[in-house]
């Protein structure tokens, strides 16, 4: 009797993930029984006349919008700010917890296109040293020149643009080996 | 002569404001459609539509001088307005409307060539002993010549566009041994932005406030300011949150700025509406930088602290009248600020959050103004800015402005695409913006997290997704619908299910 009860419990309960590695247990999305991280909380959905939805918590109300998911991973904006998600079962969360722990530290940066925009001027060479702080690389958006500067110390391993391409969001221009 | 026709040379909420002065004025009026946005909705508001369908000869359709000019002839359009940017400050323009007779909104083209060569500029405020800051007398010719002349006045100092203007071409140079780059950088900005690498140089100001006078002058000599824009918070040189009057003024030093503008404004011949920028420094010296010939993006500040509608005024200048006020008669009352609501990542840089405007509300009430050019559905395209609204408000002192701001903007609410809104309520929030203490530098000192929430506000959005995800698994596990149930469903799962009917 015990054991299905559990069960049903897990059933009803879903972690949320944030990208720095933070969850908040969400149990009994739906009931007044609500419970985030442990604790009872009042939370309303609703959805005003002119077709937008609101959450309503301690009689506040924020702007709340679903703006992107696949599968488990969501991108929730709320009040206008972004954040993102990946919705796991108490099992599930556990696995990946027991596999991280394997997990190789990751020793190449990645440098993405912060913005849309086209390269300008590359100013390192593959296989040359960078300091963190320092530019690397000059991206021209909406007529601006952005220098895009190194996150980290270390040696450009690959460089994945030339001057003149056009980049979208997120595209790869640089690896840099730490 | 009365003008009885008018052609928009403009988009977006600029064009739906001239559009609505006009009309009350009994003018007709014309837009322009290029394909870039063909459904705007200036163009479901004016009352005639020219079609520029496709581009000629590769130039973007508000650019295009003489197609312009033979849309306003062919159609016996009286006058063309040009709003802000595009041809706004293009004195070749304003000479070809003067040539082909066509009433020009807004300046002679002398006076916009004089001033919108910030060379010229200078030296017409410098001849009439209005406080400049040092800097090349013109532009300079190489990295040689600026690094003299930087050694002279002391660095950090600024590098400009000659024929610049929303922070392109311009370059603060902190020491001797970053020159070189920089100038390269600026030069090369200035000729893919304006044609022209020129640049000057001068004396760069830590923590100045931009300060800027509205002034307006008409062809018979007569000229008032309509009291100053505070507009120092701003990021990257582009403004995002403007005010009208400045904390930092008083009423003698107000008079002393406006009559500077005013003399810089005369000494051009200068009629129709403008902006004299100013930087003010901690002690309270102020600096002539340079002059806008044109509407500015945050002239309603202005209008609701005066009463003045500017656009109305600029009209009725072009068609020859005397100026309808004398200095005494302009009254400034109350505080009014402005929040420009641009599509914008905060997130992720401010990088333009391109896409489709799903729904948008704006909020309402006395003394709330909102200038957009958006509704629902409107795209928001690479093509132009990334307007989406001014929230303008107005109240009787500072506080209250601040305190009805922050309440509009709770209430703007718009989804499918990311804005600027949260990153204005910080600022409002913030205690030094509330104190009146801030400069330009503000944002770049102070605003410098990438996003502003409450604490509890990421584990309201961790139930949001928590509870979707949740609702799918519920309606994916039920194989017949119960829509009995649908009353108690995710909003988000019914919008769904409405929308696949």
């Amino acid at each position: 009797m015990k054991l299905i009860r559990k069960r049903k419990d897990h059933e009803h309960e879903y972690i949320a993930v944030t990208p720095g590695d933070d969850k908040y247990v969400v149990r009994n999305p739906f009931s007044e029984e609500l419970r985030i991280n442990g604790h009872r909380k009042e939370i309303k959905i609703f959805e005003n006349e002119e077709g937008f939805t609101f959450i309503e918590f301690k009689n506040k109300k924020y702007l709340a919008e679903i703006t992107d998911k696949s599968q488990n991973k969501y991108t929730v904006l709320l009040n206008g700010v972004s954040y993102s998600f990946t919705i796991e079962s108490p099992i599930s969360y556990r696995r990946r917890k027991y596999l991280e722990k394997y997990k190789q530290h990751n020793k190449i940066e990645i440098v993405t296109a912060p913005m849309p925009g086209k390269v300008l001027e590359l100013l390192v060479e593959e296989s040359s040293h960078v300091k963190e702080g320092e530019a690397i690389l000059i991206l021209e958006a909406m007529k601006m020149q952005n220098e895009i500067i190194a996150q980290v110390t270390g040696k450009v391993k690959r460089i994945s643009v030339k001057a003149g391409d056009s980049v979208t969001k997120d595209d790869v221009l640089m690896e840099i080996e730490r | 002569m009365k003008i009885k026709s008018l052609l928009i040379a403009n988009r977006g909420e600029i064009a739906v404001r001239i559009n609505e002065t006009a009309k009350r004025l009994g003018i007709k009026t014309y837009g322009i459609k290029t394909s870039k946005e063909s459904n705007a909705l200036y163009l479901r508001l004016v009352d005639d539509v020219i079609d520029f369908a496709e581009l000629v000869d590769e130039i973007p359709e508000f650019l295009d001088v003489e197609r312009i000019i033979e849309a306003a002839r062919s159609n016996k359009i009286e006058a063309i307005y040009p709003g802000y940017g595009f041809l706004a400050e293009n004195p070749y323009f304003a000479r070809r409307c003067e040539e082909e007779n066509i009433i020009f909104i807004g300046p002679s083209a002398s006076a916009i060539y004089k001033m919108g060569n910030k060379t010229i500029a200078k030296q017409i405020a410098q001849k009439h002993k209005v406080p400049l800051l040092q800097g090349s007398q013109g532009n300079v010719k190489d990295i040689k010549e600026a690094a003299d002349i930087a050694a002279i006045i002391g660095y950090p100092v600024i590098l400009k566009a000659a024929a610049g203007g929303g922070g392109r071409g311009m370059r603060i140079v902190e020491k001797a041994s970053h020159l070189e780059k920089m100038f390269k950088m600026a030069t090369s900005e200035s000729e893919k932005a304006f044609n022209d690498p020129s640049v000057f140089i001068e004396k760069y100001v830590r923590n100045p406030r931009h300060i800027e006078f509205q002034i307006a002058g008409d062809m018979h000599g007569n000229y008032i300011y309509i009291g100053e824009r505070e507009c120092s918070i701003q990021r990257k040189h582009q403004k995002l949150i403007e005010e009208s009057p400045s904390v930092a003024l008083d009423e003698k030093l107000r008079r002393e700025m406006g009559e500077a503008a005013i003399m810089v404004a005369r000494s051009v011949n200068y009629y129709s509406a403008g902006t004299v920028e100013f930087l003010l420094d901690d002690d309270r010296n102020y600096f002539f930088m340079e002059m806008n010939t044109r509407i500015q993006v945050e002239h309603p500040v202005t209008e609701m602290v005066s009463g003045i509608d500017l656009i109305e005024l600029q009209i009725l200048i072009a068609e020859g009248q005397k100026l309808p006020y004398s200095q005494d008669q302009v009254k400034l009352t109350g505080w009014a600020i402005e929040c420009r609501i641009n599509a914008e990542d905060v997130q992720a840089g401010f990088s333009p959050n391109l896409g489709i405007i799903e729904k948008i509300s704006f909020p309402r009430g006395k003394n709330i103004r909102v200038d957009s050019g958006v509704t629902d559905y409107s795209v928001i395209t690479p093509y132009f800015d990334s307007m989406v609204a001014k929230l303008i408000v107005h109240g009787e002192t500072r506080d209250k402005a601040i305190t009805a701001m922050s309440a509009a903007l709770r209430k703007f609410w718009i989804r499918g695409i990311k804005t600027t809104i949260p990153f204005c309520q910080a600022v409002l929030n913030h205690k030094k913006f509330r104190r009146g203490d801030f400069n330009t530098s503000f944002i770049e000192k102070e605003m410098t997290k990438l996003y502003y929430n409450d604490e509890e506000d990421e584990m309201l959005a961790a139930y949001v997704a928590a509870f979707d995800f949740a609702a799918e698994l519920e309606t994916n596990r039920t194989t017949k619908p119960d829509f009995e149930r649908g009353k108690n469903i995710s909003p988000w799962v019914l919008n769904k299910r409405l929308k696949s009917l």
